[in-house]
């Protein structure tokens, strides 16, 4: 009797919004390697976290540790960070650190160690994870699993622009919900477009009630934050509740493979002369266009102490004072209370509805 | 046939306000007091006073609305038609108030906020963030430490020559300047000065921060009835600050117009002062996140819980 073991190796990745399933899909079906998918993280999540970390780390160092440290009990051989533009390319290799002194004993890869590096450095990398890789196999799974991103992107900007207008309650999260579940199972590139398909059919079919001031509120902000729901306590989730339109340029599609900061600096040129860092460009081009565009409001949001968003505010304030746009300014901690946000939140969407009824 | 009233009421994270207005936005009952931690208490000893200023025979409360940091909880239990936050009232009450007016500025007693009107309608608004440095927690702190009453602060700024330089930015440095101030034989009353101006200082560095102050300005909640902090934001803006003598009920009185607007109505009866109200925290089990949901009970029955984030902790009434 042959006795199949799974000798595949089990890699992790921190947490990030729902990429988490296209990550899985590369490893799993480019990789051919096992993947530890993390369940939503929790407040356990965070406190762990926090607790390795240093005081003054941003929030999503301290998340990402949260989330790696949660990876290596559920049993990953091999742990992934990434590396990044600002304090995020030391981070890996400090987390590593603080992993080792905590007595964990799996493989650590710090993709910053990679950065700019040549495609055979990258292939040696798989190589080293699969041996017994197929390097065709991994190409087309890498293709796929960014598509699925892509996917992922089109479908959460259509959920978070049309839910807030729902006509019955919970319809539009119905079918983002079943669409996320589907892109969690899909193995191949047929079942991901159809699944794709079939969430933009469904959602272009429900009713909306559109309100008689409908508000449009743009979310500018540093790259994991306003995009990990968790870290940002679920605020476009929030704003929906609330009845809003919800847009937002950054994500991981117009981040790395559509808009480039080349092309966009000469856009703000008004505003900033050259690129103050990682997603400032992104940040201020588009809040200048949600200004031109006419929309109510921009909320900005960064992880407290993020020092390349905090030279964007200035920016910032003199877009809304040029355009008369008022600009939320939310900086993320490790909170435990949804209280001061939500007044926040509720006040500005009030604040925005009631201007419409009174100045249109 | 009797005419319509409405109710408003604001718990503060200090100070609890109630006032009934009539269809004209006239106020015909307020009271003002001490909320001591107990929002639930606050409110009964509000509806009583406010109970003893109405008139029945006249006028019936068609619709109520609850704000500030207890909205929720106070509004589950009087059944308020309309629960919003206090800045959306403040804005409402003031310029229902002062048409006119162009800037709000706001101390109270943890929080500091600005509006900026234009039109009769708020358009921008800003809040401190991270701590309650230079509020009326601030101040009423100071005052302890000089062994002065908070009401008497600004009588004796105003008699100060010239004011102390101290830093409010944060509340544990301010205090260990004060402390250096009055080592140095520095009179009370400049550093009480100087503690007002660092008030207004703090306050337009932070929370006014990139925001323009056009006049009229309006300045309200608790530290407005402070004179020396108004005369310090004077002396700071070089206009004008308007202080209503109704400033510190401007959330009662906002939230009030708000349920008066809603057009929502329902019975309203002042019997809720008698009837037990007890609050219980949960912590849900269901995973490792620990919603803590609170619950509100009325004379032993669950009329209202929140606090989850999903439906897993919901817990209902049956």
């Amino acid at each position: 009797m042959e006795i199949r073991i799974d000798d595949r190796k089990k890699v992790a990745f921190p947490r990030f919004n729902h990429y988490d399933y296209a990550i899985r899909y590369i490893v799993e079906q480019g990789l051919e390697a096992g993947f530890v998918l993390l369940p939503p993280a929790t407040k356990e999540t965070a406190d762990l976290g926090s607790r390795y970390s240093p005081d003054y780390a941003c929030a999503p160092f301290k998340h990402t540790l949260g989330s790696l440290i949660e990876a290596v009990e559920a049993g990953a051989d091999i742990l992934v960070e990434t590396g990044g533009l600002c304090r995020l390319d030391y981070y890996g290799e400090l987390q590593k650190e603080i992993l080792r002194e905590l007595g964990y004993r799996c493989e650590f890869i710090n993709l910053a160690e990679y950065m700019g590096g040549k495609k055979k450095e990258w292939l040696r990398l798989a190589k080293h994870i699969n041996p017994k890789l197929n390097p065709a196999k991994f190409v087309t799974g890498v293709y796929e699993g960014v598509k699925m991103a892509e996917y992922i992107d089109e479908i959460e900007a259509a959920y978070f622009k049309n839910a807030g207008f729902e006509a019955e309650e919970g319809s539009y999260k119905k079918v983002y919900r079943q669409f996320l579940l589907e892109m969690q199972m899909a193995e191949n590139k047929n079942e991901i477009r159809a699944a794709y398909q079939k969430a933009r059919q469904a959602m272009s079919g429900l009713a909306q009630r559109i309100p008689e001031n409908p508000v449009r509120i743009g979310v500018v902000g540093e790259y994991y934050t306003v995009m990990d729901e968790h870290s940002n306590q679920y605020l476009q989730e929030k704003l929906i509740r609330l009845g809003a339109s919800v847009h937002r340029f950054m994500n991981v599609t117009n981040c790395h493979f559509r808009a480039k900061a080349s092309t966009m600096l000469p856009k703000i040129s008004e505003y900033a002369r050259y690129s103050m860092g990682p997603t400032t460009t992104w940040t201020i081009n588009s809040a200048l266009d949600y200004a031109k565009r006419g929309f109510d409001g921009i909320i900005h949001v960064k992880s407290f102490g993020c020092t390349p968003e905090l030279d964007a505010i200035p920016v910032l304030q003199n877009i809304s004072r040029d355009y008369h746009i008022p600009v939320l300014y939310l900086s993320y901690d490790m909170q435990d209370s949804d209280t001061g946000l939500d007044t926040r939140l509720e006040a500005f969407y009030d604040m925005l509805e009631r201007k419409k009824k009174v100045l249109q | 046939m009797k005419r319509k009233a409405y109710l408003g009421i604001d718990i503060g994270s200090i100070s609890t306000k109630g006032v009934i207005i009539d269809e004209n936005n006239k106020i015909l009952a307020e009271c003002y007091l001490w909320t001591e931690g107990n929002p639930t208490e606050a409110t009964k000893k509000v509806l009583l006073s406010l109970k003893e200023q109405f008139d029945p025979e006249r006028y019936r409360i068609v619709s109520s609305g609850t704000t500030g940091s207890a909205r929720k909880l106070v509004g589950s239990m009087i059944g308020a038609k309309m629960v919003k936050n206090e800045i959306t009232a403040h804005a409402v009450g003031t310029t229902t108030l002062h048409p006119d007016v162009r800037t709000i500025l706001e101390i109270g007693g943890q929080d500091s906020k600005i509006i900026c009107v234009e039109n009769g309608v708020a358009v921008d608004y800003a809040m401190n963030t991270l701590c309650a440095a230079g509020t009326g927690a601030f101040l009423s702190s100071q005052a302890h430490r000089l062994g002065v009453e908070v009401e008497e602060f600004g009588e004796i700024a105003l008699r100060a020559a010239k004011a102390a330089p101290i830093a409010a930015r944060c509340t544990v440095f301010a205090e260990s300047d004060l402390v250096h101030k009055l080592q140095v034989g520095c009179p009370k009353e400049e550093i009480i000065a100087g503690l007002c101006k660092a008030v207004a200082g703090n306050y337009l560095n932070n929370v006014a921060k990139g925001k323009k102050i056009v006049p009229p300005v309006v300045f309200q909640g608790g530290v407005s009835k402070n004179a020396g902090v108004v005369r310090m934001f004077e002396e700071e803006l070089g206009m004008p600050v308007l202080v209503d003598e109704n400033g510190h009920l401007m959330g009662a009185f906002g939230i009030a117009v708000l349920a008066k607007e809603s057009q929502k109505e329902g019975e309203f009866s002042f019997d809720v002062a008698d009837m037990e109200f007890r609050t219980r925290e949960v912590t849900c089990g269901k995973c490792a996140n620990h919603c803590e949901i609170i619950c509100v009970y009325r004379d032993g029955e669950l009329i209202d819980s929140w606090g989850n984030r999903c439906d897993n902790g919901a817990i209902k009434s049956r």
